[in-house]
């Protein structure tokens, strides 16, 4: 893997440097001066980053940082806030996400996601799995059986669930059900995943495994995740982004930013000063 | 049901008082969980002395109680012979029989005064009477007597003491038996008349009726040719020639019930003769064991409740009132669920939530305030009169000037009720959909899924047992009113269901009875308010029960429901 192009920072600086670096990395997402407003309030100033492919991402930072809104942005969620305003661009396959033309529906199929608390729906296992295929009229039974089997053998679940794919998938435990979740999002074959503190309700076993999957899915997915665990951050990530107060204030190889973080806030979050 | 568990007002709490030991009861919170107690027990005891009334007098009505047979001395100092079943007992204070004339004996307080069924109704002129327990000299229970259901004057209580064929006196070594044995040749007798009248006969004249507003269609269009009317006049001939038929079964079938007579003689030792085809049923009481009596008492419930009224609805069944009431509350269902669910959801979900939304929600909830009879005005003025009357002149000119739409029906009595139970579905709608988690939407919406899609996949279903709660409380709302239907198609006595054999088989526009209604026609309007008094409490109960197995049915859909979308 390449290092980055190390750069030289102070704190003054840091807020004003574009920290968008990435090596050599193809690039699946790109994010160009994104400011994000709630009404009258700024909750991302200036966001540049580019986001490589098929590797892990983490967003890191104190609470109300911004990190779940930028998150958001790549697959549009914002949009169901009324009062959410976006200036900036962010591209993905050359097209700007952001743009009003842009059909989200089909943008989230690209990019799909996973929320803190385990969200199934109230159908079988089964259905759940096909369920964005079925919205995208898939019916046939063998195609549908087929990506089920695909995608719960992806999220390592379904040696633990192929007795009962009919039964309701409450009945599962909920680390079985945030993998179900993710085989959910992989079964409609996104571009991107995006996992929004995804290990913030599941117990440190059930956290285990979904970080072993979160490591088998970087080989076919672009993965950004958003986490608390900073722990959690340097062990499944290979890029981080250290975020505070809606700004962008480090980004690089995540050994680097864990071990010699350029910036002294970055390095104050990682060592627990505050935060 | 009626009734609703309320609970108590809040109990003041005194702060400052912390050291005094009521202060401290108080702040303890237990006269607060006493209070809450005493509201549930006492809103229970009113539901449960509410039904255990209406059953007990309702449904006692059906026993068959023993008839006693007196020598009773009357006010005026006659002795006469009376029989009859007890119905009802109180104690009148001797004051009050001094005052309008009635002697009383010296240190009597009061006298029990004893309301006697005594039937006979064309004898005497009224089948209940009150006497004075002191002036029962003599009183029995004889096992010969027989109590007479009748198609006609009520019942009749004497004995059987022979019987009549073609005028003839019958020789009969058991007159009871032989009676019994005529009486269910009788029966078997009216029910084929009955299917001919209500059958085939009613069949035939729906089709000429037919024929005949065919003709008129004719001649609206201003058909001159005369093949169509030929065809037409054809048709009525043979249906005509059909109906003779008919008609001649029916008068020999009318004969032949008529054969036979029975001799019974009154308890003052009067011979009547009574054509025996209108007795529908005769039971001697006092001669009948427990289990004799019991079923005899579930006869009479189930012809309660399967068998269409007599006498002006105080005899007999109220088998097309139960039938009204279930379907009006079915057809009003299926018009406010559709209707009710997406205005609801257009409201939470697409409207945009401002001044106007608020305006339009509280609407909707005054809606539901608005008195009941308010919506049966609208209904006939609306509904009836002006959609009705067009619906006549556009497609029903031929009936006219008797109105098809245009008057008062099952359709419009369901439309009525859905307007008035819309309300409670809208809102129960909002509230199941305010009820699902947020993360649920997110999770479809980001697997690509539109709003429409995640709403009809997922949310709509989740918020099912919601709805299900505004349909239940729709339907105990709709099975429970009377106003409104009075005025938009509830009648006394409908002549045929508003489902028969005839085609189209379901007929909306037809007028119907309803048992809260009945209740009502029963109890208020009837001629004899005395013997229907009991068929008002049984007709209450069944209503109860109606809207009871309604609910229930709902409530099952709507825990099915939950069942499978638990855990949210």
């Amino acid at each position: 893997m390449n290092r980055p192009t190390q750069l030289q920072f102070d704190d003054q600086q840091a807020a004003a440097l574009p920290v968008t670096v990435i090596g050599d990395d193809p690039v699946s997402v790109e994010v160009e001066d994104l400011n994000l407003f709630y009404d009258d309030v700024q909750a991302l100033k200036n966001i540049k980053l580019k986001i490589a492919e098929k590797q892990v991402t983490a967003f890191i930072g104190p609470s109300g940082c911004g990190k779940s809104t930028l998150l958001r942005c790549f697959n549009r969620m914002n949009d169901l806030i009324e009062s959410c305003r976006t200036q900036g661009r962010i591209l993905m396959n050359g097209q700007n996400i952001l743009a009003k033309n842009i059909d989200v529906a089909e943008l989230r199929r690209q990019v799909g996601m996973v929320f803190q608390k385990p969200n199934p729906f109230p159908k079988s296992v089964y259905e759940n799995v096909a369920y964005g295929l079925r919205i995208q009229g898939v019916s046939k039974r063998r195609i549908l059986d087929e990506t089920v089997e695909w995608a719960l053998k992806a999220s390592a679940l379904w040696d633990e669930v192929k007795d009962r794919l009919g039964e309701s998938a409450f009945g599962l435990s909920g680390g079985q059900q945030q993998r179900l979740v993710i085989a959910r999002a992989i079964a409609v074959q996104p571009q991107v995943i995006l996992l929004d503190e995804p290990c913030s309700a599941l117990d440190p076993i059930s956290t285990l495994k979904v970080e072993e999957l979160i490591n088998e899915l970087k080989e076919q997915y672009t993965i950004i995740i958003v986490t608390h665990n900073m722990q959690q951050a340097a062990r499944v990530s290979d890029k981080t982004a250290f975020m505070y107060l809606g700004e962008l204030i480090e980004y690089g190889e995540t050994d680097q930013v864990f071990t010699n973080p350029q910036v002294k806030q970055t390095e104050d979050y990682i060592t627990g000063r505050y935060g | 049901m009626a009734g609703t568990m309320t609970g108590g007002n809040g109990v003041s709490q005194n702060r400052s008082d912390k050291k005094d030991s009521l202060g401290a009861w108080v702040k303890s919170g237990a006269p607060w969980v006493w209070l809450n107690a005493a509201a549930v027990s006492v809103s229970l005891l009113l539901v449960i002395g509410l039904i255990t009334l209406i059953a007990a007098r309702g449904m006692g009505h059906f026993w068959p109680t023993a008839v006693y047979e007196l020598v009773y001395q009357d006010q005026q100092g006659q002795r006469i012979h009376l029989a009859g079943q007890i119905s009802q007992i109180e104690k009148v204070s001797a004051k009050r029989l001094l005052e309008s004339g009635i002697p009383v004996a010296e240190g009597v307080e009061t006298v029990k005064r004893i309301l006697l069924k005594i039937g006979n109704r064309e004898l005497g002129g009224e089948d209940f009477r009150w006497i004075l327990e002191p002036g029962i000299l003599q009183q029995t229970r004889p096992l010969s007597i027989a109590v007479l259901e009748r198609e006609e004057w009520g019942t009749f209580i004497g004995r059987v003491i022979g019987l009549k064929q073609e005028g003839q006196l019958l020789e009969s070594r058991d007159v009871w038996g032989d009676f019994q044995l005529r009486i269910e040749r009788a029966a078997d007798l009216r029910v084929q008349i009955k299917k001919l009248e209500k059958g085939d006969i009613a069949a035939v004249n729906y089709r000429i009726e037919k024929l005949r507003l065919r003709e008129r269609r004719l001649q609206l269009d201003g058909v001159n040719e005369t093949a169509p009317y030929e065809e037409l006049n054809k048709r009525r001939e043979e249906l005509q020639a059909q109906y003779q038929h008919l008609e001649d079964q029916l008068t020999e079938l009318s004969k032949t019930i008529r054969r036979d007579s029975v001799i019974m003689q009154t308890s003052d030792r009067e011979e009547v003769e009574l054509p025996l085809y209108s007795v529908i049923d005769a039971w001697q009481p006092n001669s009948m064991s427990g289990l004799e009596r019991m079923k005899h008492y579930f006869q009479k419930v189930w012809a309660f409740v399967t068998e269409d009224p007599r006498e002006a609805n105080t005899e007999g069944g109220i088998y097309p009132a139960i039938f009204g009431t279930v379907l009006m509350v079915l057809l009003m269902t299926v018009v406010v669920t559709p209707f009710g669910v997406i205005a609801g959801v257009y409201l939470k979900e697409y409207a945009r939530q401002g001044l106007l939304t608020r305006i339009i929600r509280i609407a909707v909830n005054n809606l539901a305030g608005v008195p009941s009879i308010v919506y049966g005005g609208f209904g006939l003025g609306f509904f009836v009169y002006t959609l009705g009357g067009s619906i006549d002149q556009l497609f029903f000119e031929e009936a006219l000037p008797s109105p098809t739409f245009g008057t008062g029906g099952l359709f419009w009595a369901s439309i009525t009720m859905a307007l008035l139970t819309l309300p409670v579905v809208i809102v129960s709608t909002e509230e199941g959909l305010a009820r699902i988690p947020r993360s649920i939407r997110e999770g479809s919406l980001a697997l690509g899924a539109t709003q429409w899609e995640t709403l009809w996949r997922t949310i709509i279903p989740m918020a099912s047992p919601g709805i299900m709660t505004g349909l239940i409380l729709a339907v105990a709302r709709a099975a429970g009113e009377v106003a409104p239907l009075m005025l938009v198609g509830v009648v006394k006595l409908a002549p045929s269901l508003p489902l028969d054999g005839n085609f189209p088989y379901f007929h909306p526009e037809r007028k119907f009875m309803h048992l809260g209604f009945h209740i009502y026609d029963v109890g208020f309007q009837s001629p004899n308010v005395e013997a229907a008094r009991p068929l008002v409490y049984a007709t209450a109960l069944l209503l109860i029960i109606v809207i009871l197995l309604l609910n229930m049915v709902a409530i099952h859909i709507r825990n099915n429901l939950r069942e499978k979308y638990r855990g949210l």
